[in-house]
């Protein structure tokens, strides 16, 4: 372990940004699934298909094919357009950062697309009734019944989608985002210790999972508090 | 930026190629992996909490660390170790093909024996309880009652268990081997046209999902034909 003494600020920053590529692809998730599951339960024929089409590719296809494609693909575009304003410009890249986690967002967003849609169809059609019939416009409705009795339902998949997501921050490392795995690399080019430093990669790894599963259980006793027996 | 047809039609026979690795990787770490499965089920529902509690450890990390971090320990790492490279293994812990599989079974027995694990428990318990008073020993209480019903049970989860298996033999790419992941990104990193190639990689790998998905949904029906009922 003495290898790893001179690394424990580079390991630190490189933990920082699997954090914040966490939660901005988080963010992302949560958007992309809410508005697949609303395509794929309203009555437009193409928002259904759209949304099934989405769905099918984003969850059949390996994960770090999606990234490299966003990653390289977004670079060709964004190449195209500089060099009309400047022929010199050889490359231009979307940062790895926004590029990794666009991807990963729609990766996980397609899984949660899934959950959100069976937690809305799980939602008893007569609480949405009851809230008619009080007088509760749609939007009302949307937020202060249909979400949070859903949101009760979707928490233990999103959970383990929120395990997957932390996970696949790993793979940004491959279009050279510095985080954990990257700093590994620099340190294992200057060590020699890649076995040390590795697992210490897996060890972050697995205190974010705990993380996630603890605060998953957290919000889960939260979110059916009201159904604990009174003692 | 244009669409290359002529690429796509030069580089798809050039990633069929790769086809057959990722099916020798992901048959092959199958294999190991429901064995390693079943093996870490026997000792978790075993009742003994010295096997229940290394193999739940077990379980904990291999989930809860992502698959490319694994591969890059047991590939990149365990060469470090003086002990790893003298023992018996290191013929198949020196080529990153041993890797990828040693790693690709790890990871998925892993998860594998979470889901027999939901399908033991789903076993009516009045089932065994009969085998019991009927004088059934218990292994084969477990091999004619329990495992008939439990497989039926967990193949939903296991056939999505084989996709992401699958996925991740994509990830075998990184440590040097030529699947079709692999020769694509060699493609890329040749003439540079990522749509191309990867959008085409991503088509081949969304017919092996579907291909996958209809296998199972078929045994699936054929398992259950018993249970349905004649129209």
């Amino acid at each position: 372990m003495a290898a790893v003494s001179g690394w424990w600020d580079d390991f630190f920053w490189g933990s920082l940004v699997v954090v914040e590529l966490f939660f901005v692809a988080l963010i992302m998730t949560v958007l992309f699934g809410l508005i697949g599951a609303g395509a794929k339960l309203s009555n437009s024929r193409v928002a259904k298909s759209i949304a099934s089409g989405y769905t099918i590719v984003f969850r059949g296809t390996p994960e770090i094919l999606v990234l490299l494609l966003f990653y390289f693909g977004s670079a060709i575009i964004l190449t195209a357009i500089a060099q009309i304003f400047d022929p010199e410009i050889k490359f231009v890249d979307f940062p790895p950062f926004w590029a990794g986690s666009f991807a990963i967002a729609l990766i996980i967003g397609s899984y949660a697309t899934e959950t959100f849609r069976g937690a809305f169809l799980g939602v008893d059609p007569g609480q949405i009734e009851a809230a008619r019939a009080l007088g509760l416009s749609n939007l009302q409705t949307f937020i202060y019944v249909r979400i949070p009795a859903m949101w009760r339902l979707a928490l233990p998949p999103f959970g383990n989608h929120m395990l997957s997501l932390v996970k696949d921050t790993a793979l940004v490392a491959i279009i050279g985002l510095e985080e954990t795995l990257f700093v590994a690399e620099q340190a294992i080019a200057y060590t020699a210790k890649p076995f040390t430093m590795y697992i210490v990669v897996g060890a972050i790894y697995l205190g974010f999972s705990t993380i996630i599963t603890l605060t998953v259980m957290g919000l889960e006793r939260y979110a059916n508090r009201h159904l604990e027996v009174w003692r | 930026m244009s669409f290359d047809i002529e690429l796509i039609l030069d580089s798809i026979p050039k990633m069929l190629v790769g086809i057959g690795l990722t099916f020798e990787l992901l048959f092959l770490s199958l294999a190991l992996g429901t064995a390693l499965g079943i093996f870490l089920l026997i000792l978790r529902i075993s009742g003994r909490w010295y096997l229940a509690a290394p193999t739940m450890v077990y379980i904990y990390i291999f989930r809860g660390t992502p698959i490319l971090v694994q591969i890059f320990i047991i590939y990149y790492g365990l060469p470090q170790l003086e002990f790893v490279r003298d023992s018996i293994f290191w013929p198949i812990l020196k080529e990153p093909f041993g890797c990828a599989i040693v790693a690709l079974s790890l990871n998925t027995g892993a998860y594998l024996s979470e889901i027999f694990r939901g399908g033991v428990l789903g076993v009516d318990r009045g089932l065994t309880e009969a085998a019991a008073a009927l004088g059934i020993s218990v292994r084969q209480r477990f091999i004619y009652i329990t495992s008939p019903i439990a497989i039926r049970l967990c193949l939903p989860a296991y056939s999505n268990d084989v996709v992401s298996l699958m996925k991740s033999t994509a990830l075998a790419s990184t440590i040097t081997l030529l699947d079709m992941m692999g020769i694509a990104r060699t493609i890329v990193a040749e003439t540079y046209a990522p749509y191309e190639v990867f959008i085409s990689v991503m088509v081949i790998y969304l017919v092996i999902t579907w291909a996958i998905q209809r296998t199972f949904a078929w045994i699936e029906k054929r398992m259950s034909r018993h249970v349905r009922r004649e129209a």
